[in-house]
């Protein structure tokens, strides 16, 4: 069941998932080895979040097989992910305006400490200290973690959602554009942390429309095409306009004749966009 | 001028954020300062007797009931939710122990009526946040309906008042404690305060309570933080029930027994109370302590008319005014608060 020396830790298999009329997912198949950098990119529509959303079991898939480790495994939800060892940046960052930055690093798993020795209560001291540890080693950001999410900035936002994918150290990380709100050096800074990521035997899936930063990323690419799979190739293979095309087509390279005209009008539309 | 303003920039920033936050800080507890004025403004009417222990004391006690009432309507305003049916659940459940005590089980201890009373509170709770998270249903058409099928029911159990209640189930809210000092006090004043701080606790110091503002905030990123949000539901409708229910247990004692209106009546005002201590109708905002601040801001303002001998019936009118320019009130500080953080 292993292949030789790549142990894929996430098969998705045949997926589908609809959302009453709309086919979100009709077949999508992928695999996520061992320490990969997988990218997945697509139009806007093609279903790359949703599919996110039914790794994390947000989403529970209409058909279709999802294995973790080779096991099959239907997920409940973001806490079963979690406990799988999934960390996860959903692309609407997934914040509580009203909460402090500390309290959004740790939504859903604050550390408790036990008062009189009974009532468990959170441990605000450790969460503080611990958010701000995670704030500045992995990100390389300053933030007072009292102050609530609503007054920061878009990058700093963001910078906080990849900060709470890390908190469980999980060991599979799923990013949905985590540097789309992100300036140059940040987007460097989450570069870096992804090569850090990959370094540690981290598997990471990453959704990002800038096809260069896919490119330095990532060991290989998945193209979904309106919610199917066109092909994932490996990364060193491809040039930037062979993933456009079939960004476009939805058809895989060589396959039958794709429409270059039309492909490299949108091309421009794509690197003018990002 | 600019070898300057490097220096003095960043402590301008921290003044300023300093002073911001202050801002910030006493927007979101104005109540105080508001009932600080009202009480002031009556004592000036009323001088000498408005300003008594004993008047204190009343008003105190008279708030009793409606604290526990307007804690039930806070806590599921905070989680996002709406709950109209606080009233008609203090009511049928206050009314549902008191004849269990007289004639389902005549002769049983007060403290089983008591239990019966918080398990029927805490069973309308569990049936409105079950057919709200797992249902789907509108939280304002599922309560509206649990209202008017409990004022109902009061009635369907009992057209008249009931008394001839054992003492310990009266206790609660009757009973007078002798302790030096502050002499002779109502245990109802002792109870409605430990309500508060438990509640606030539970809100701000525990999982559970930190999990409620997030739904409150956003349910979709609790739910994608990993929260379950259906659970948290649940649990704040069944806890919103037991409080109601203690409301009317309270309400029961200050009236000497059970009666048909007296529960229903507080809908409205426990929505008032919550609203104008901060309550945040949109969810995720709010402290339940600030609430008291309404219960007695209301209270106060009840008090002064009677004591003015005004027409106790323009009270509902007057309640009506408060809430109103308490909307007012938050929708320029609200948007106050939106330019300060654009500010920042
Ligand atoms: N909860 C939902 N209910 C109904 N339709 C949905 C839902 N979520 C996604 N869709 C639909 O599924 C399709 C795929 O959406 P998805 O968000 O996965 O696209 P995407 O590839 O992430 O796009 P983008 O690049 O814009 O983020 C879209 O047509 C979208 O409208
Ligand atoms: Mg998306």
């Amino acid at each position: 069941m292993t292949v030789t020396e790549t142990k894929p830790r996430i098969e998705v298999a045949g997926v589908q998932k609809r959302f009453g009329t709309v086919e979100a997912l009709s077949d999508v198949s992928l695999t996520l080895n061992e320490g990969e950098v997988l990218g997945l990119v697509g139009d806007n529509g093609a279903g790359k979040s949703t599919l996110i959303k039914t790794l994390v079991g947000i989403h529970q898939p209409d058909a279709g097989e999802i294995r973790f480790d080779g096991e099959a495994v239907t997920i409940d939800g973001p806490k079963h992910a979690r406990t799988l060892g999934v960390g996860t940046v959903y692309q609407d960052l997934a914040l509580v305006d009203e909460l402090s930055v500390a309290e959004n690093l740790f939504l859903g798993r604050k550390p408790v400490r036990k008062l009189g020795g009974v009532l468990p209560v959170i441990d605000e001291r450790t969460m503080a200290e611990r958010a701000e540890r995670i704030l500045r080693e992995r990100l390389d950001i300053e933030l007072d973690p009292d102050t609530p999410v609503e007054y920061l900035s878009g990058g700093e936002r963001q910078a906080i959602a990849i900060g709470r994918a890390l908190v469980t150290d999980p060991d599979i990380v799923l990013l949905d554009e985590p540097t789309s709100a992100l300036s140059k050096a940040a987007v460097e800074r989450v570069e870096q942390l992804v090569q850090q990521l990959k370094a540690s035997g981290h598997s990471v899936i990453i959704i990002d429309h800038n096809l260069e930063e896919v490119r330095s990323m990532t060991d290989r690419i998945t193209v979904l095409f309106q919610g199917r799979t066109v092909d994932t190739l490996e990364t060193a293979a491809v040039s930037r306009d062979d993933i456009v095309s079939m960004m476009v087509s939805g058809k895989p390279l060589g396959g039958p004749a794709n429409n270059g005209a039309d492909g490299q009008s949108s091309a421009t539309q794509h690197s003018t966009s990002d | 001028m600019t070898n300057q303003s490097p220096i003095l920039a960043p402590l301008r920033t921290l003044r300023d954020s300093n002073r911001t936050k202050l801002v910030l800080f006493t927007l979101d507890n104005l109540i105080w300062p508001i009932l600080l004025v009202a009480f002031l403004f009556f004592s000036a009417l009323l001088p000498e007797i408005f300003t008594q222990y004993r008047n204190i004391r009343f008003l105190l006690y008279t708030s009793a009931g409606l604290g526990a009432i307007t804690l039930a309507e806070s806590i599921c305003l905070i989680s996002g939710n709406f709950d109209l049916s606080v009233g008609s659940v203090a009511g049928f459940s206050a009314m549902a122990g008191a004849l269990f005590l007289t004639e389902w089980a005549p002769g049983a201890p007060g403290v089983i009526g008591i239990l019966v009373l918080l398990c029927v509170g805490g069973a309308i709770g569990l049936l409105n946040g079950v057919l709200i998270a797992k249902m789907g249903v509108n939280p304002f058409l599922q309560t509206l309906s649990t209202l008017i099928i409990f004022e109902g029911g009061i009635l369907v159990l009992s057209s008249q008042s009931v008394y001839g209640l054992p003492v310990s189930y009266l206790w609660p809210g009757e009973a007078v404690i002798s302790i030096p000092v502050i002499n002779p006090i109502p245990v109802a004043i002792f109870i409605m305060c430990g309500l508060f701080v438990g509640l606030w606790f539970v809100l701000s110091r525990t999982r559970f309570g930190r999990a409620v503002y997030a739904v409150g905030g956003n349910e979709a990123s609790a739910a994608e933080a990993g929260i379950d949000t259906d659970r948290v539901i649940i649990a704040v409708y069944v806890i919103s029930g037991v409080l109601a229910a203690t409301g009317g247990l309270l309400l029961t004692g200050f009236n000497g027994g059970a009666t048909p209106t007296t529960g229903t009546s507080q809908l409205f005002p426990a929505f008032t109370a919550a609203v104008i201590g901060g309550i945040s109708l949109f969810g995720g905002r709010g402290n339940v302590i600030n609430t008291l601040g309404g219960v007695l801001l209301l209270g106060t303002i009840s008090a002064g008319l009677v004591m003015l001998n005004i027409d106790p019936t323009v009270i509902q009118t007057v309640n009506g005014i408060v809430l109103l320019a308490a909307i007012l009130l938050y929708t320029v500080v609200h948007q106050y608060r939106e330019r300060l953080l654009s500010d920042l």
